[in-house]
């Protein structure tokens, strides 16, 4: 999994390709064409390009008024900056009138923060805009789903969220790989002892996490859920009626984001118990992104114990049956 | 000019009354914040704005963001008046399934462009409408009235550096500026002033005006509307003021065609309704059934119906 490429670039190639075909597209930037690595979209389309210097909340606002205008933009910038700087504006004027704007957030995670330290790795993103009314959430998992993502985004109406990484990201998927936003995606079934919840550059972790479960005897099904909302709830349920645990995997805080959805998911309509591997509610610092998620409780390891420990649990007895 | 002067006079009254009726019924809302702009409302609404009310989303209609979005029973009341619903309806104002919310929301009620309520994003809006309608070669302008005490607000001065910086004079800002904002006085409260520099150091060509002076507000925004939608070379060296309002506070010398025009406008919050000018507890209250009766009978005017 030494292979990198970057979410950004994979990101940027999908949305030439749709300005190409729409002239409705626009690119809003907050002083972040260079880190969206945007430099071959300004060339190719200057006009189709909005720099508003380091100002999130009025890149927020003008994306309404590009929306009202009739235009399609794509907000892009670090994810912390438009999911947090910039909530409000996203609440009010493009989330509760449901506008047309896409918002695309770099170094969600982590991992994708990596050497940057806690101001630029952000682990609440995918919480946050879960919570708000009428936003679609996407999790591409490498640079070909970005790609993919950045065109599906326009098929779906309203607000979507795109969240991207670092820009050394890990690659995946082949190319070839569809991405279906609102479906989950089986990516491997060894058996049905417990199900794996995952997204991300978690992914890989979360495989190999499964072959070592597979030799100790636990056989599992690994699923990719890249759309945190609106979640594929009965798929999910599907899996959920079959297995006897399941553990989420994400390089996100643990409260809000995937492993969130899939609990509130299986509380409410198929209980089973489940673990959340994720960062686990701290501030996390600087580092390799590899390191990082070893230290920060998301190693192979921290996901086989997990399962181990998941599947064994017992269900709370009926209290007739004390 | 006589005429068109009287007839926004009456209309501003009407909408005063109309705003009064609509607090009265709802037992609820901002009447302050509404009075002030009422004259600023009736030149827009009711000379100036390039509008359709049979087609209401018509593509090349001027936008108009009421960006104190909490005296939107102001801006409701001028589009009923203005025929985007019967006036009637605003009786309904804040109630449970009302086209009419609280603060502006611009999918339940026809006419209304952009949200606001959340105070600051007036300008914000109108530079990616103007960016909008640049795209598409259209001479539809962008205009939003701020309150003062929303100036307050960073994302104000984030949208003026930005519509300067991008040429957009298809924006024209208009400034309510009634002095008091929900604390007391803008001063005592955050220290707005100079408010003329400010926006002039932001790249804006400032003009100041009496903000209830139909007389004096119409020929002045006759003229940023009619720059608004000239060319760039019809701009150049095109002076804002005709020479007998020039004596009014101005910028220096002409504006730069690139420049965007603001327009202080010197307000008084509850102008109208005698009780209610200068006293700020009505910038949210509810008039009594004495209060609500005298105001109508000062403002004159066509009840709700």
């Amino acid at each position: 999994m030494n292979n990198t490429s970057s979410t950004r670039v994979g990101f940027m190639q999908g949305l030439e390709a749709l300005a190409e075909e729409d002239d409705r597209i626009m690119l809003v930037c907050a002083d972040s064409l260079k880190a969206m690595r945007a430099d071959p979209f300004l060339e190719k389309f200057p006009d189709r390009v909005v720099e508003l210097g380091i100002a999130e909340q009025n890149a927020a606002g003008v994306s309404a008024g590009l929306a009202l205008g009739g235009l399609i933009p794509y907000f892009a910038t670090y994810a912390g900056f438009i999911t947090m700087r910039a909530c409000e504006q996203i609440r009010t004027f493009i989330a509760y009138p449901n506008l047309d704007v896409k918002m695309v957030g770099i170094n969600g995670g982590l991992a994708a923060g990596e050497r940057e330290g806690v101001s630029h790795q952000f682990f609440e993103d995918l919480a946050i805009m879960r919570s708000i009314p009428n936003i679609t959430v996407l999790v591409p998992a490498d640079a070909g789903q970005a790609r993919q993502a950045a065109k599906a985004a326009v098929e779906i109406p309203g607000p979507v969220y795109i969240r991207l990484g670092s820009g050394r990201d890990p690659v995946i998927f082949d190319d070839k790989q569809p991405f279906v936003p609102g479906k989950i995606h089986i990516l491997e079934q060894r058996g049905n002892d417990l199900v794996f919840f995952c997204n991300g550059l978690m992914i890989p972790r979360v495989l190999v996490a499964s072959a070592l479960l597979e030799a100790k005897g636990i056989a599992c099904t690994v699923v990719e859920v890249h759309t945190l909302k609106p979640l594929d709830t009965e798929a999910i349920v599907e899996l959920l009626k079959d297995c006897r645990a399941a553990v989420t995997a994400e390089d996100h805080n643990i409260i809000g984001g995937l492993g969130s959805a899939i609990m509130e998911c299986a509380a409410e309509h198929c209980p089973v118990p489940v673990a959340r591997i994720g960062l686990r509610d701290v501030f996390p610092g600087s580092g390799h992104p590899e390191a990082l998620l070893d230290f920060y409780g998301m190693s192979v390891n921290d996901i086989v114990e997990a399962a181990i420990s998941t599947i064994n649990r017992k269900p709370n007895p009926l209290p007739n049956e004390e | 000019m006589d005429e068109r002067i009287e007839k926004l006079t009456l209309m501003a009254s009407q909408l005063r009354r109309d705003v009064v009726n609509a607090v009265y019924y709802a037992k609820d809302g901002h009447p302050g914040p509404c009075m002030s702009a009422a004259d600023l409302m009736a030149v827009l609404y009711f000379d100036l704005l390039r509008l359709n009310p049979e087609d209401p989303s018509w593509i090349d209609r001027d936008r108009f963001i009421l960006s104190k979005g909490h005296a939107c029973p102001l801006w409701y009341a001028a589009l009923a008046r203005r025929g985007y619903f019967p006036p009637v309806e605003l009786k309904t104002l804040r109630v449970l399934g009302s086209r009419l919310q609280g603060h502006p929301d611009l999918k339940k009620t026809p006419g209304v462009d952009a949200n606001s309520g959340s105070l600051g994003h007036g300008l914000s809006q109108a530079c990616g409408l103007a960016i909008a309608a640049r795209k598409r070669g259209s001479d539809s302008l962008n205009v939003v009235i701020t309150g003062d005490g929303e100036l307050n607000e960073g994302i104000v001065w984030e949208a003026a550096m930005a519509i300067a910086h991008l040429k957009l004079t298809n924006v024209i800002a208009l400034v309510d500026n009634n002095g008091m904002q929900s604390g007391g006085k803008v001063e005592k409260v955050s220290g707005l002033y100079p408010l003329r520099e400010k926006w002039e150091a932001f790249g804006w060509y400032v003009v100041e005006e009496d903000g209830h002076d139909i007389g004096r507000l119409l020929p002045v925004l006759e003229r940023a509307f009619q720059r608004g939608r000239a060319t760039r070379e019809e701009r150049q060296g095109m002076s804002l003021l005709p020479d007998h309002l020039r004596r009014g506070r101005a910028s220096a010398g002409v504006p730069h065609p690139d420049q965007p025009v603001v327009l202080i406008a010197h307000t008084l919050k509850g102008k109208g309704v005698p009780y209610m000018e200068g006293d700020n507890s009505w910038h949210k209250r509810v008039p009594t059934d004495e209060e609500h009766q005298l105001a109508l009978s000062i403002l004159g005017g066509q009840d709700l119906e």
